[in-house]
């Protein structure tokens, strides 16, 4: 264990040690840090990145609350319904982005269906939905993803508080809007929160999606660091070090917020995606 | 509305559900039969067994690939077991000081995109003679793979009563006897979890193994993404099933042991 | 925690510079020895070479027929290592030469050309000269064995494939393409969104670019470099929202393009791979209508090469490989199977290899031999590639 935590730990150090210049430079320097921010490939990939990764993350907080309360009333087919929901956590990324851009590209399944309906008729007039400008199908594969994963977050909580709570707010004469606004909403409120937080500094830290779906320019912060790493030019790696370096640090943060929301239930042992 | 209506109503919605999940599944089983397959079809001209076929031979790398991808997933997840159950039980049954740090320590190689440190860790490797090597990708895994399983077996921990065990040590088991009749039956569920998730959490790393591997190590997924870009679509969709199949199969495997409401 | 302490410490210890391995093997040397003495070290032993294996026919090419090749006449058995882009191979050298990893490196030759080999070259990640000690190098042209993009080569590579950029159409849908610069931008900006072009810097996108850049003016000097980029660039822009998707995204690769191709979304695909038109119809996936062009004012060749790494693991075996896949043979069986151009020169070859070579089928698609040697304008300067890529980047993707 510790000698996991310990690679893990010297992996950090080691990256932070070479994003400072150890190996390029006579002395210890943050010049690759402030390069980043004059990069305009950067910046334009941290609005990028954030956008599809709070986009995503939106989305599947909506569906996920949306799903864990009709469920909440289907209890009766309950088993099914947890296995069914826990299925996409299942499939690995890269799958799933695959399956997607056969589905929704311009020439994909979904154009195909769209030419024999008469709705186009060739495929550039069929949106772009992949290696596109908004990241459309990064974020429906996180949507797809995720809202399970949110959903069963707040299930877990609700399930246990039971009803009672609102059968008492609906005995006291609330409506039905405001039961929800006022006693459902702020009980899902506590696991929506941390699962939005997890879900986005999973999102924000993802690879493989954005690799296979996203497009050149601009491309989530992971992809940059990746393709300058891997240059035939050393003289790159600093930066995409303190590339990663600085996202990984952002992320920390949110872990950080994410165990804090987490603090009052304990739905911490559950962080099933991966 | 009757029960009745009722019930067969979430019975037809979990019917659409479920091909929903099975939709995929059938798009890239006819990718992988297609012969031509050009827009604007809606089928395949032609089928072929083709693709399978080139995937089964060992020309095309793929049977290696599975193998390796096996191999290293089924070590990461026995290490990530072994390595999680002593540290999980610590951190559930005993509450110390520094508790929410270990938790954040735990769950920063988790949720932190593990591509800093592999470019840390990467430089590292080649001194020591790792990069490259399956031994220093299943390292590698490890690192998001045992906190990982230490997570999930800290809540089976918490599950479990230590009660049981003092009982049977008062009743005169010995300490393996004890771990064997009363800690392991009540734990094996949340081990299976684990275990299966530690697996999945190896099997679907790409950037890793990249990395560290150096394309050398060649796992399932490095094959998936060279088939991909180099315009073979029918064999990538064998690949992406090839690839879906164990994660699917192993995940209903332990599923009647995930319990949200737990 | 404070009992991860120690470990990381240790970790880290391991992690500074200063820790080298124990001393290596001396690096090989060819001093004194014989083509015979080598191919007698080479037999019996482990080859890898890493190639591009973006073409999954050349990948299974090289698993069904050179692999077993290998084995059967040299006793070398020779393990491919496929790579996305050529650029990894020189990152995990440098990599390795960081480590102090001199001997024992896993890639015992490489598929490279231009700015990788200018990469390596100047990193000093490559073994040799070697290029003049193989048998084989006689069937090639002194000229190409010069310069690689304006780089020396002082037999730091050996050559072993020829190249030339061509585009293609479907004659089924329009008879005739443009054949100027100017023509072709004409064409595009009449039919918006039936054009595009590989995102640089992919290697078929970047020669599309050092494409436009030749017929600017190319790149002899700093100032000639000036002048054609930034006509190159404006080229690129003016063009830019009649392209596919109005310019707001690119294929990103020569497959990709050819999918858009194939599926009529786009008009003209592009490769350099002369032949590869050919290739693409006997497979089914391009009408049998293809035909390939070139434009009037000429269009970008170049060889590529092969090279060993100064910390191959096996340099004998690496030797015989290389002079194997340099052989008339094998380069006439490519020719045939993989549509490879022939890049020896023909007045060195005997009159019945000559017939052999005039023999091989191009198929209705392909240019005649003659036409493209008579289009034929070498390569800019490595240097200047790296530059033009950035400013599309810049200018051209990111506006």
């Amino acid at each position: 264990m510790l000698v996991i935590l310990g690679l893990f730990a010297s992996g950090v150090v080691s990256a932070i040690l070479e994003s400072l210049g150890r190996y390029q430079d006579p002395a210890l320097t943050f010049r690759y840090y402030s390069q980043l921010f004059s990069d305009r490939e950067i910046r334009a990939s941290l609005g990028f990145s954030l956008g599809v990764a709070a986009i995503a993350t939106g989305l599947s907080a909506a569906f996920g609350l949306m799903l864990a309360l009709r469920l909440r009333r289907a209890a009766h087919a309950w088993t099914g319904w947890n296995t069914l929901l826990q299925f996409p956590l299942a499939v690995p990324h890269l799958a799933m982005a695959f399956v997607v851009l056969q589905l929704i590209s311009s020439s994909g399944l979904a154009a195909r269906i769209a030419y024999h309906a008469g709705i186009i008729s060739m495929p550039a007039e069929f949106p772009s939905l992949v290696n596109d400008r908004f990241g459309a199908g990064i974020v429906l594969v996180y949507v797809l993803k995720e809202t399970p994963f949110v959903a069963l977050m707040i299930l877990a909580v609700l399930t246990r508080l039971g009803d009672s709570y609102e059968l008492a707010a609906r005995t006291l004469g609330a409506s039905a809007w405001q039961c929800f606004r006022h006693v459902t909403l702020p009980l899902a409120a506590p696991p929506l929160v941390a699962s939005c937080l997890f879900v986005f500094a999973y999102i924000l830290s993802a690879f493989e999606v954005p690799f296979v779906l996203g497009r050149p320019y601009p491309a989530m912060w992971s992809v940059i660091a990746q393709r300058r790493y891997m240059e035939a030019d050393l003289a790159a790696r600093p930066g995409a070090i303190a590339l990663a370096v600085a996202a990984s640090s952002l992320t920390a943060l949110l872990v950080w917020l994410y165990l804090r929301a987490a603090r009052s239930w304990s739905g911490l042992d559950k962080p099933a995606i991966f | 509305m009757s029960m009745n209506t009722r019930s067969s109503r979430a019975h037809f919605r979990g019917l659409v559900l479920a091909l929903i999940a099975v939709l995929p599944v059938l798009v890239l089983a006819a990718w992988s039969l297609s012969r031509g397959w050009l827009w604007p079809a809606l089928l395949p001209r032609a089928w072929s067994l083709r693709a399978w076929r080139y995937a089964a031979s060992p020309l095309s790398g793929v049977p290696q690939s599975l193998a390796v991808s096996i191999f290293i997933a089924l070590i990461v997840a026995a290490l990530a077991v072994l390595l999680a159950v002593p540290a999980a039980r610590a951190i559930a049954l005993h509450s110390f000081r520094g508790r929410q740090a270990v938790l954040f320590i735990l769950l920063l190689p988790v949720l932190a995109p593990p591509v800093a440190s592999a470019m840390g860790v990467h430089s590292l490797f080649i001194r020591l003679g790792l990069a490259e090597t399956v031994f220093g990708v299943i390292l590698v895994h490890l690192i998001p793979a045992v906190p990982y399983s230490t997570l999930m077996m800290v809540g089976a921990f918490s599950r479990f009563e230590t009660d049981q065990e003092a009982v049977a040590r008062t009743l005169g088991a010995s300490t393996y006897h004890v771990w064997l009749r009363v800690t392991l039956p009540a734990l094996a569920p949340g081990i299976a979890v684990s275990a299966v998730f530690a697996f999945l959490i190896s099997w679907s790393q790409y950037l890793l193994t990249l990395l560290v591997g150096g394309g050398q190590v060649r796992t399932l997924p490095l094959s998936l993404i060279a088939f991909q870009t180099s315009g073979d679509d029918a064999v990538a969709a064998a690949l992406a099933l090839l690839y879906l199949a164990p994660a699917v199969f192993l995940f209903l495997a332990v599923s009647r042991f995930l319990r949200a409401d737990a | 925690m404070p009992k991860t302490l120690p470990v990381s410490l240790l970790l880290l210890f391991l992690a500074l510079p200063g820790c080298r391995r124990p001393a290596a093997p001396p690096p090989f040397h060819l001093d004194g020895l014989t083509w015979d003495d080598l191919r007698r070290m080479a037999r019996g032993t482990p080859a890898c070479l890493a190639m591009w294996g973006g073409d999954e026919e050349r990948n299974r090419y090289f698993q069904q027929t050179v692999v077993p090749a290998m084995a059967a006449k040299h006793g070398i058995s020779l393990r491919i290592l496929p790579l996305s882009d050529t650029a990894e191979a020189v990152n995990k050298l440098l990599n390795e030469k960081r480590a102090g990893k001199t001997s024992g490196g896993s890639i015992d030759a490489v598929w490279i050309n231009g700015e990788n080999f200018r990469a390596a070259k100047q990193a000093h990640l490559l073994w040799g000269p070697f290029a003049d000690f193989l048998p084989n190098i006689r069937f090639y042209d002194g000229q190409i064995r010069q310069r690689d993009f304006g780089t020396p080569i002082e037999g730091f590579e050996a050559p072993w494939k020829r190249a030339q950029f061509v585009f293609a159409f479907d004659s089924a849908r329009f008879p005739t393409p443009p054949d100027t610069i100017d023509g072709l931008r004409q064409w595009i900006r009449a039919h918006p969104g039936r054009f595009t072009y590989v995102a640089p810097p992919d290697f078929t996108g970047s020669a599309f670019l050092r494409h436009i850049l030749m017929h600017f003016g190319g790149a002899a000097d700093e100032p000639r470099y000036l002048q054609a980029a930034a006509q190159s660039i404006a080229w690129l822009n003016d063009i830019k929202p009649y392209l596919w998707k109005r310019g707001e995204t690119y294929p990103s690769s020569p497959r990709d393009l050819d999918r858009l191709f194939a599926n009529s979304e786009i008009d003209f695909t592009m490769s350099y791979g002369p032949y590869f038109a050919a290739q693409r119809i006997r497979r089914g996936e391009f009408p049998p209508s293809t035909r390939t062009f070139v434009l009037r004012g000429g269009t970008i060749g170049n060889y590529s090469f092969l090279a060993i790494p100064f910390n191959a693991a096996n340099v004998p075996a690496a030797l015989v490989l290389i002079n194997e896949l340099m052989s008339f043979d094998r380069q006439l069986d490519m020719a045939k199977v993989l549509d490879d151009p022939f890049p020896q020169q023909l007045d060195r070859l005997t009159a019945e290899q000559r017939a052999a070579v005039e023999a091989i089928p191009r198929g209705p698609a392909a240019l005649a031999d003659a036409v493209l040697a008579s289009h034929y304008l070498p390569e800019p300067d490595a240097v200047y590639l790296d530059r033009l890529e950035k400013e599309w980047m810049e200018k051209v993707l990111r506006q």
